[in-house]
C-alpha cells in the first residue's frame, strides 16, 4: 500500500528535526523524575516506618498516569492546530490542492502524522510506567487499556486541533481555538454539570423541603453530582474517561465522583447500563467526534464547496 | 483546444469577479492573459486550477468538464503560481519528491523524473542543498519543475516572474520558451507587458471580468490601430493645414506642435491615403505623414479605458476645435 506522502513527508523532517528529540526528552524527564521523586519519598518512609505499603507504589502509577494524561491533552492540540494553516501560511497548501491529492489525504496525513509523534512519547514513558511491575498490582492489558484511553484522547483533542486549524487562517488563532475547544470539553462539560446539579439541588432543596435527594446509588454527589440527564455530556469528556478507567488498572473500586451524578434517577431511566459500560461507551462517542471533526475539516479543505483563503 | 472557457461568473459578496468570461486556447498556445488589478486574472486561473468554484459557466481542459471531473483534469494541468510555496526544511530533491509522490509517482522514476526536470530549469547540482537557501531566481524555477512532474499538457502560470530581477526573468521567459516549443500549451497572465508581447504567440485582454480582446500581438495592436493619432510633419507652418483638417469628417481631434500635428483620425488605410493627396493637392509640403507606433501597453492601455484621458483627450484640449 501507498504510503501518504503528506504523512511521509511530516515523518521525515520532524525525525530530522531537533525539536522532537527535546520535546521528547522534556516529556520523559518530567515523567521520570516525579516518578523517580515520588518513589523515593515511598521508600523513605519505609525505612522509618519498616512498613512497605504496596498502595504507595499503585498511587505512584496513577500519579505518574495522571500526569501522562494531563501532558497529552496539553500537548496534542499544539501538535495539530498549526498543521493545516501552517500549510496555508506557507501556500503550499494550494500546491497540494492542485495535485491528485484529495483533502481527506492532506487531513488524513496531517493527523496521523500528529498521532504518531504523540505515540512515540507515550510508548517511549512506558519504561517509567513499568516501574511499578517491579512490586506488582498493575497487569499488561491494564498498561494497554491505558494506552488505548491516552490514543482515544489524543485522536479525539488532535482531530479537534486539525478541525480548527482547517477552519481558521491563521496557526495563532487556530491554536487558541483548538485549546478553548479542548477546555470547553474537559472543564466546560465539568461546569455545565455542576450548574446543572447546584441548580437541581436547590430547587429540589426548596421544592421538597428536604436535602435528602434521593439519588440511585445513594452515595453523595459531590461536586460534580447531581446533573440528571446533563451528566450524559461527560462522555465527551476524555478526563473523565481516563479517571473511570483508572480505578480499574489500578485494582480499586470506581470512586470518581462524576459518575455518581450518572446514577441519579434521570440518567439511569435514560440509560440504565451507561455507568457500567462508561469507559466503552465515552472512547466509542469520543471516537465518533474525532471522525465528525475529520469530515468537517476534509468539507472545509474542499476547493469545490469553499475558497481557500 | 486545449482549454475552453465559457461563460465564466464568480462573485465575491457584491463584488463581481468575472462577469461571463469566455476564453479559448488551442494546443501549443503560448496564451498570455492580461488585465488590470482586480480584472479577473486570478480568480479565473484558480477557477482552472480547481482551486475556486465558478458560481457559473464551463471550463472545459482537453475536452473534458473541468467541474464535473476536477480530479482527473488535475493530471493535465501544471501550476505555478504568482508565490514560490516551498517548505524550508526539505532538500531540493525531497520537495521534487514530496509533489511527485503527490501526482502519484514514487520510486526511481518519480527520483529521475525530479532529476531530468532540475536539469532542464537549470538546477542540477543544487539537489542537496535545503530550498530555502535557493535564490528567489531558483526557487521560481523550482516551482516550475514541480508543476511539470507529472508532465502536464496545459501549464498554468499566474505572474510566474513578479520580483524577479530583470536577468533572472529574461532566464525564466527563455525556459517558458523552450517548454512551448517542447508542445507545451501555456497560459501565463503577467503585469509585464513586454513580457508577454515577445513571449506569447497569443493575447488575451480581460477588464472587469470579461474578455475584451483576444488574438495574436499584431492582431490586437491592428485592431485599435485607428486610436492611435497620425502625425503629420510639414516643411512649413502646418497652420495651413488647418481648415482642410478641421472641416474632413473623420477628423476628431487635432493637436498642434510646432511643425507637426497629431490628428485622431477614425478612417482606414485608404482614407488615410486621400487625406494625404487632399493636403498636398493644396501645395501643402508633408514631410511625415504616419500613424503613431503602435504597442501592446497601448492597445492595454485604451482598451481598458485607463489611457484614454491622455491619448485623446489630451490634444482635444490643445487642438482648440
Amino acid at each position: 500500500m501507498r504510503m501518504n506522502p503528506v504523512y511521509r513527508r511530516e515523518m521525515m523532517v520532524s525525525a530530522r528535526s531537533f525539536r522532537l528529540a527535546l520535546v521528547m526528552l522534556v516529556f520523559n524527564g518530567i515523567l521520570a523524575m516525579v516518578a523517580l521523586l515520588n518513589m523515593y519519598s515511598t521508600l523513605a518512609r519505609v525505612r522509618v516506618t519498616a512498613e512497605i505499603q504496596y498502595s504507595s507504589f499503585l498511587q505512584l502509577y496513577l500519579f505518574v498516569a495522571t500526569l501522562e494524561f494531563v501532558m497529552v491533552i496539553f500537548i496534542m492540540p499544539a501538535l495539530t492546530a498549526g498543521s493545516i494553516s501552517g500549510e496555508r501560511e506557507r501556500r503550499t497548501l494550494e500546491l497540494m490542492l492542485t495535485t491528485q491529492l484529495t483533502p481527506a489525504q492532506i487531513v488524513r496525513g496531517k493527523l496521523m502524522s500528529s498521532c504518531s509523534t504523540m505515540a512515540l512519547l507515550i510508548i517511549s514513558s512506558f519504561p517509567v510506567l513499568a516501574m511499578v511491575f517491579i512490586y506488582g498490582g498493575v497487569t499488561v492489558g491494564d498498561m494497554a487499556l491505558l494506552l488505548l484511553c491516552y490514543m482515544i484522547s489524543a485522536l479525539f483533542v488532535g482531530s479537534l486541533g486539525i478541525c480548527c486549524s482547517a477552519i481558521f487562517k491563521r496557526s495563532t488563532l487556530s491554536t487558541v481555538a483548538a485549546y478553548l475547544a479542548t477546555a470547553l470539553i474537559t472543564i466546560g462539560t465539568y461546569g455545565i454539570n455542576w450548574l446543572s446539579g447546584y441548580v437541581g439541588r436547590t430547587a429540589t432543596a426548596t421544592y421538597a423541603g428536604t436535602a435528602a435527594v434521593a439519588y440511585a446509588g445513594g452515595v453523595d454527589a459531590g461536586m460534580f453530582a447531581g446533573s440528571g440527564r446533563l451528566g450524559v455530556l461527560l462522555l465527551v469528556n476524555p478526563i473523565t474517561t481516563f479517571l473511570s478507567a483508572l480505578p480499574r488498572v489500578s485494582g480499586q473500586v470506581a470512586t470518581f465522583s462524576g459518575m455518581e451524578s450518572l446514577r441519579t434517577r434521570e440518567a439511569t431511566v435514560l440509560l440504565p447500563s451507561l455507568p457500567d459500560s462508561w469507559v466503552g461507551c465515552s472512547m466509542a462517542l469520543q471516537a465518533g467526534f474525532a471522525l465528525l471533526c475529520i469530515f468537517v475539516a476534509v468539507r472545509v479543505l474542499d476547493p469545490e464547496r469553499k475558497q481557500i483563503r | 483546444m486545449m482549454l475552453k472557457i465559457h461563460g465564466l461568473k464568480k462573485n465575491y459578496g457584491n463584488y463581481r469577479a468575472l462577469a461571463g468570461l469566455d476564453l479559448e486556447i488551442a494546443e501549443g498556445t503560448l496564451y498570455g492573459l492580461i488585465g488590470p488589478n482586480g480584472a479577473g486574472k486570478t480568480t479565473t486561473i484558480r477557477i482552472i486550477t480547481g482551486l475556486l468554484a465558478p458560481d457559473d459557466g464551463t471550463v472545459h481542459i482537453a475536452g473534458i468538464d473541468a467541474r464535473k471531473r476536477s480530479r482527473q483534469i488535475r493530471s493535465y494541468i501544471g501550476y505555478v503560481p504568482d508565490y514560490f510555496g516551498i517548505y524550508d526544511n526539505l532538500k531540493v530533491w525531497e520537495y521534487m519528491e514530496f509533489f511527485a509522490a503527490c501526482y502519484g509517482l514514487e520510486g526511481l522514476s518519480a527520483r529521475k523524473r525530479g532529476l531530468t526536470l532540475l536539469e532542464q530549469v537549470g538546477l542540477d547540482g543544487r539537489e542537496d542543498s535545503y530550498v530555502d537557501s535557493l535564490s528567489r531566481g531558483m526557487q521560481q524555477r523550482l516551482c516550475l519543475a514541480r508543476a511539470l512532474l507529472h508532465d502536464p499538457p496545459l501549464l498554468v502560470m499566474d505572474e510566474p516572474t513578479a520580483g524577479l530581477d530583470p536577468h533572472t526573468r529574461l532566464e525564466f521567459r527563455e525556459i517558458v520558451r523552450e517548454l512551448n516549443e517542447q508542445g507545451k500549451t501555456i497560459l501565463i497572465s503577467s503585469h509585464l507587458l513586454s513580457d508577454l508581447s515577445e513571449l506569447c504567440t497569443d493575447i488575451g485582454i480581460i477588464d472587469e471580468g470579461r474578455m475584451l480582446l483576444h488574438g495574436s500581438v499584431e492582431e490586437l495592436v491592428n485592431q485599435v490601430r485607428t486610436a492611435r493619432p497620425l502625425v503629420i510633419t510639414f516643411c512649413d507652418d502646418p497652420a495651413a493645414a488647418l481648415p482642410l483638417l478641421k472641416d474632413h469628417p473623420l477628423v476628431r481631434t487635432i493637436s498642434m506642435r510646432e511643425r507637426e500635428i497629431m490628428v485622431g483620425f477614425t478612417g482606414s488605410a485608404r482614407q488615410e491615403s486621400e487625406l494625404l493627396a487632399a493636403l498636398t493637392a493644396q501645395g501643402i509640403a508633408v514631410r511625415g505623414f504616419m500613424r503613431e507606433p503602435g504597442s501592446l501597453e497601448a492597445v492595454f492601455m485604451q482598451l481598458t479605458k485607463h489611457d484614454e484621458e491622455k491619448v485623446v483627450l489630451a490634444y482635444e484640449d490643445e487642438s482648440g476645435l
